[in-house]
């Protein structure tokens, strides 16, 4: 059987910079799979090429079914919820608007208990219903971004660095609920993360980007071990 | 105290067209972060359109309707034909590109309808109604009653509508709409296709007054530019609130100022824009502009 989604030989750039070298990576249906690396190694625009924000050469496959010339709106729309780099909340709304937004092309009778479960993880977001989008915090934004993807009911979910800025604890608690979402929707999860070692506990498997190509990939458990990843990425 | 509240209410109704051309300009403005400068030409297009089919024996509230929509149609077309092709164009060339589509409309008018300025029909009577001892016409009344409505219905669908909320969605923040589905550029075909009709609205409501021929909303255009910097040049609200104290405060100057008369009116409303611009230049609702450096 074919992962949910795989990204093959993908070269992409920006203008006349190419920054992807030959990527391939893939994610299984319903793992929580880690994409590291250091500030330019290309782990963004990897994501951005999956949901077509660059262009690409290649291939990328989702559910089997080549993403090859498709837009953004048309990826999103195959299930891929996208959550990018600074959270892409629109802050001229308010949060109901932003959750709105995440469910507005569905039209099943599920959306009430998505909304409730979503509630249930972030009650937070809740009690901000009515508010300004602008004025919550950035754990906040980063909960009510995780919490708009959910209620899109992706089948894979792309998370750029969502620990960005946040104070430990909030992190914890934001991973804890990625695992959670994982675990009882089945959702797959493509993580990019600068803290490797939170990523390396919470996936299955691991890619490490080096300067625009996979330098090492493997088991999560065995990258822990592994020499040079240690003392690149996490650090002793 | 009578003539003061005719005055208030013949200024709520030229302010009531104002507003509708101003909405139409900030429509735009969220779509695509610039002012048409078409917009009052589509709009007097239009109003050619509506006088067409009156013409040829269609009934005023037949024609009215079918008017909006040709228009809807029409500013959808002008975006995916003229304005897509250079939406990541530098701003001065959208400028002149809506300059063009400004010269392109008059002259289109002109040719085919000519510039002998024609008497325009209107469904409400010149006759007087006697509200609280004051006479207002029921000509007033009608442009008040229609621009209400047009605007309020404008309101639901933007604030309280899927379709309404990925309009707002696409045209503050394109990147991240994409990334939630919305289909960015269809969004904004349909900003234009609605500002396109809000504006002939407008039209439809100046013409009885002015008289119709290819320069008429040349005047109008300056009382909404008005009216959207006053409001914020992105709130709708403030682009309806400012179309009415425009309108009102036009009228009081014409009335009252001896030295305005009917002469100067005109230049109250640039009085007005220079005056905003100079004292507060995000208007009465718009958010102070923060860049991030």
């Amino acid at each position: 059987m074919p992962a949910l989604l795989e990204v093959e030989d993908v070269r992409a750039g920006y203008g006349g910079t190419s920054v992807l070298h030959g990527v391939s990576l893939s994610v299984p249906e319903g793992a929580i799979v880690s994409l590291l690396g250091a500030n330019g190694a290309g782990k963004t625009t990897t994501l951005r090429a999956i949901t077509a924000g660059v262009r690409w050469t290649g291939d990328i496959r989702f559910q089997g079914r080549s993403l090859r010339r498709m837009s953004t709106e048309d990826v999103v729309r195959l299930g891929v919820a996208h959550v990018p780099e600074g959270r892409g909340i629109l802050t001229e709304l308010t949060v109901d608007e932003n959750l709105r937004l995440g469910a507005h092309l569905r039209h099943d009778a599920d959306v009430r208990k998505d909304y409730d479960e979503v509630f249930a993880y972030f009650p937070v977001l809740r009690e901000r219903r009515g508010l300004s989008a602008s004025t919550l915090s950035g754990g906040e934004q980063q909960m009510l971004a995780i919490a708009r993807a959910l209620l899109m009911r992706p089948r894979l979910m792309l998370l750029d660095e969502p620990s960005l800025g946040l104070a430990p604890m909030v992190v914890r608690s934001i991973f804890e609920i990625i695992r959670t979402i994982n675990q009882a929707r089945g959702v797959a999860v493509l993580l990019v993360e600068q803290n490797a070692t939170l990523a390396l506990e919470m996936s299955s498997a691991a890619f490490v980007l080096e300067v625009g190509r996979v330098a090492v990939h493997g088991d999560s458990s065995e990258l822990k071990g592994n020499e040079s990843v240690r003392r690149s990425y996490l650090g002793y | 105290m009578q003539e003061f509240l005719q005055q208030v209410v013949s200024g709520l109704a030229s302010g009531g067209i104002f507003a509708s051309l101003a909405l139409a300009l900030v429509l735009i403005y969220n779509a695509m972060g610039l002012v048409n400068f078409a917009q009052g030409e589509m709009a007097m297009f239009a109003t050619f359109i509506a006088f067409v089919l009156i013409a040829h024996g269609m009934s005023y509230w037949i024609a009215f309707p079918v008017t909006l929509v040709l228009a809807f149609a029409g500013g959808i077309a002008v975006q995916r034909i003229v304005i897509r092709p250079v939406e990541h164009a530098p701003v001065l060339t959208l400028v002149i590109v809506t300059l063009g589509l400004a010269t392109l409309f008059n002259g289109a008018a002109g040719f085919l309808f000519g510039y002998v300025p024609r008497s325009f029909p209107s469904p409400f009577s010149v006759q007087t109604v006697n509200i609280l001892g004051a006479y207002a016409s029921y000509q007033d009344l009608g442009v008040i009653a229609v621009s209400g409505v047009v605007l309020f219905a404008i309101y639901l669908l933007l604030q309280h509508t899927t379709i309404g909320l990925t309009m707002r969605a696409a045209a503050h923040h394109p990147e991240a709409s994409r990334l939630l589905g919305v289909h960015v550029s269809w969004m904004l075909a349909l900003g234009w296709g609605l500002a396109s009709a809000v504006g002939a609205v407008s039209g439809i409501m100046a013409a009885p007054a002015l008289l119709l021929q290819p320069d008429m909303m040349q005047t109008v255009i300056i009382y909404a530019f008005a009216a959207a910097v006053l409001g914020g040049i992105e709130s709708p609200l403030g682009a309806v609130v400012g179309g009415l104290i425009v309108g009102v405060t036009v009228n009081f100057a014409g009335a009252y100022l001896p030295f305005v008369g009917g002469d100067l009116q005109l230049a109250v409303a640039l009085a007005i824009i220079v005056a905003v611009l100079v004292v507060k230049p995000n208007g009465l609702f718009g958010r102070p502009a923060v860049r991030r450096v």
